[in-house]
């Protein structure tokens, strides 16, 4: 319930979770950044704009266990990098695990973008993975701070094999030190947005390492190009809220005005998570707002990402390299830089200067290309242990996108006609689908 | 001496395992299945509260009682700047830091295990004992604030639960329609018209601001003066003190630093003040909400 709620509110506190106006300041791109093509919304129509923002309504959620033990693992890595002081608290990477009581098959499942390893989004599909007799292990993106201060072995996130790497090494950690009464009988893996590109490459690494075994690899609305999909998001930013600060002022304010207009005419005496659930619809209503409430999502994450490359790689973009910020400093000015900072920036100043220095040969072409998903295009055709499921509004991707998946993927992705970006996830389609998948039942997985 | 003593043991505490590879946190199993009802009846009640809204004759419909008229509407002009006032921030900082260590390594892991250990009637049992005996402040409260309606039912919810709720352990009224709608003298001040001041974060309670911690140690000096059942004086209230703790810690889903982001404190200022600050003009529904001036951070 509270999961569900913090969600929800979430949704209105992240649009709310910008604090004062900054002028943005012009950056100096020496790099091309990768373009965005198509429109900033993908697919999506107004009713997969409102999918994603409010998710898979609770009566539509398939059936759930009463109860799903959960064990907090903190694992600290010999590989990790410093810690810079104002990730004090990042460094042990959290994931989450649920045992069942006798030998059973380990589903891991991997948090989209910016996300932690218990998500509300992870929630339902531990919860219906464990109904379904798996082990389920829960574990952030590697987008989330906790998981790049704590694992990332550059610092730099974002790169699907340098992401997927590290992911795997972590893995094989996690799964050594798991309670010893736990009987693991298979293994497969998941994720859901970025996390379902990452899933994807894991098992392709797996592959050719062998350390764990991996069976099957199911992505939930994955991206096809990172940076493609990561543009429309920068592109929706600009159009719902603009280029500097202005027009988050007025979307704050737009907001503020609307919950307390609705406070003030209540009867209540305090402003809680039952007021914020029944005021989401009222307050948010456009597609304007829609669009506004899912770039700046974004965007906050983004911002950790953002830093945290910045004080790994010492670019020096927001931070200075040589005092970096500590703990007990403000970071009202880094944040005020940061939010209107797009991953095009990002991608020039930090990202691209990284990976060229750090992979000799490589150019930016080279760099934009190996963040899509047909560097294991092979696999994904040819391996009948790789699925997918999508919908056909999903902003993140625009048609030639989607095609390839489907022409790639074949009988192995299902394609649902609403649900926007994860706005279906936990439904009782989605899910009796992705059991079928990960269960190999799948009806079109056989010639 | 015994000071000297505790301090290694709490600073051992504090810094946690460090040396170890793997920490496991048992936790209190997952309830979807339950959570999943509870959210669906939500739902329900949120849609049959909007139906009777929109049902309601225009004059009436958006007041918060029957023939009232609807409330000044407040503008997206009247927001307060994005600007939280925060003169100490700094000590709030290093006090917001301490505070999540603290909760790292006691005050969560006690709350978690006393979920665990504990059946949730028993739980249920303790929750609504404090939250009966918190119904005095809220008689004291409701009254300086003029609001006696709402008194009158925190009284009507005491003296239900005292009695047929054995000493407050079975919430009876609740079951009767009269919710709890707990208040202290924060909001009694909010109502007299004093604005929430600077922005404070409290050693182990967390965000408040000055006016909400005056609220707080008014609040306990009415408590200890009102000593009911001999509850707040001698021994008897550092077991009541700590259980109250462990027990509010329970029924709070936040988990410092959860968000992995350096921005953590700045995100929590700006929301902790802006619900305040929402609650405060649902307090002075009939007036206009004062106008917002750019150069006076929220809050001050």
């Amino acid at each position: 319930m509270k999961r569900r709620s913090i969600a929800l509110t979430l949704t209105l506190a992240l649009a709310l979770a910008c604090s004062c106006i900054s002028i943005a300041l012009a950056d100096p791109a020496p790099l091309k950044p990768p373009p965005a093509p198509g429109p900033a919304t993908g697919l999506a129509d107004s009713a997969a704009l409102r999918a994603t923002v409010f998710g898979t309504p609770p009566q539509d959620i398939a059936p759930l266990p009463e109860r799903v033990p959960m064990l907090e693992m903190d694992l600290e890595f010999p590989w990790a990098r410093p810690v810079p002081q104002i990730f004090w608290f990042d460094r042990r990477l959290r994931v989450w695990f649920s045992a069942q009581p006798k030998p059973a098959p380990l589903a891991i499942v991997i948090s989209g973008t910016g996300g932690d390893g218990n998500t509300a989004k992870l929630s339902i599909l531990r919860a219906v993975l464990y109904r379904a007799g798996y082990h389920v292990l829960t574990m952030p993106s590697p987008t989330f701070p906790g998981f790049i201060v704590s694992t990332s072995s550059t610092g730099v996130a974002g790169d699907l094999e340098q992401d997927g790497r590290d992911l795997y090494a972590a893995m094989v950690q996690i799964i050594a030190h798991l309670p010893r009464k736990v009987r693991i009988t298979d293994i497969d893996v998941l994720g859901y947005s970025l996390g379902g590109a990452n899933a994807a490459i894991v098992k392709s690494l797996d592959g050719a390492e062998h350390r764990l075994g991996i069976h099957r690899a199911l992505m939930i609305n994955p991206p096809v190009s990172l940076f493609a999909s990561v543009g429309r998001l920068d592109k929706l930013y600009a159009q719902a809220l603009g280029g500097g600060d202005a027009g988050i002022e007025r979307f704050y304010q737009q907001l503020y005005a609307e919950l307390a207009n609705l406070y003030r005419a209540s009867d209540r005496v305090e402003l809680d998570e039952d007021f914020l659930l029944g005021a989401a619809a009222a307050v948010l209503k456009t597609d304007a707002q829609f669009s506004a409430a899912i770039a700046l999502t974004f965007r906050i994450a983004l911002s950790n990402v953002f830093l945290a490359g910045d004080l790994y790689s010492g670019a020096g973009v927001v931070t200075d390299p040589a005092h970096p910020p500590r703990v007990g400093d403000s970071m009202e000015q880094i944040s005020r830089e940061l939010r209107s900072k797009t991953f095009a920036v990002y991608f020039t100043r930090i990202f691209a200067p990284y990976y060229l220095a750090h992979r000799p040969g490589s150019t930016v072409d080279s760099l934009i290309a190996r963040n899509r998903l047909d560097v294991i295009g092979e696999q994904l055709r040819m391996d009948p242990n790789y699925y997918c499921q999508t919908n056909s509004d999903d902003l993140i991707l625009d048609r030639a996108e989607l095609d390839w998946l489907e022409k790639t993927l074949g009988s192995r992705i299902a394609v649902y006609d609403h649900g926007g970006h994860l706005g279906n996830l936990g439904d009782r389609q989605q899910v009796a689908d992705m059991l079928d998948m990960l269960g190999g039942r799948w009806p079109r997985s056989t010639p | 001496m015994k000071a000297r003593a505790a301090a290694p043991v709490l600073a051992l505490l504090l810094t946690g395992c460090a040396a170890r590879e793997v920490v496991y946190h048992h936790l209190p199993p997952d309830t979807p299945a339950a959570d999943n009802r509870a959210q669906i009846a939500r739902a329900q009640r949120l849609q049959a509260a909007a139906a009777a809204r929109s049902a309601a004759p225009p004059a009436a419909s958006g007041a918060a009682q029957p023939g009232e008229p609807p409330p000044p509407p407040v503008e997206p002009a009247d927001a307060p700047p994005l600007g939280t006032y925060d003169p100490w921030a700094r000590l709030n900082r290093f006090t917001y830091r301490f505070n999540a260590r603290f909760d790292e390594a006691i005050f969560l892991p006690v709350a978690n295990h006393y979920r665990i250990l504990l059946p949730a009637p028993v739980r249920g049992g303790v929750h609504n004992f404090f939250g009966n005996l918190a119904e005095v402040n809220s008689i004291i409260n409701y009254t300086l604030q003029g609001r006696l309606g709402r008194g009158v039912r925190s009284l009507g919810r005491f003296a239900i639960n005292s009695t047929l709720g054995i000493g407050g352990l079975l919430d009876v009224a609740g079951k009767l329609h009269l919710p709890d709608a707990p208040t202290g003298f924060g909001t009694t001040l909010a109502k007299w018209g004093m604005h929430p001041g600077a922005y404070l974060v409290i050693p182990l309670l967390g965000p408040s601001t000055l006016r909400e911690g005056i609220g707080l140690a008014a609040d306990y000096g009415t408590s200890y003066g009102i000593n009911l059942a001999d509850l707040y004086r001698g021994y008897q209230s550092w077991g009541l003190g700590v259980t109250n703790a462990v027990d509010q810690r329970a029924h709070v889903d936040f988990r410092y630093y959860a968000s992995g982001s350096p921005f953590e404190y700045e995100t929590i200022r700006f929301l902790y003040v802006r619900k305040l600050l929402i609650e405060d003009a649902g307090l002075h529904r009939h007036q206009p909400i004062p106008k917002s001036n750019p150069q006076v951070p929220a809050g001050k």
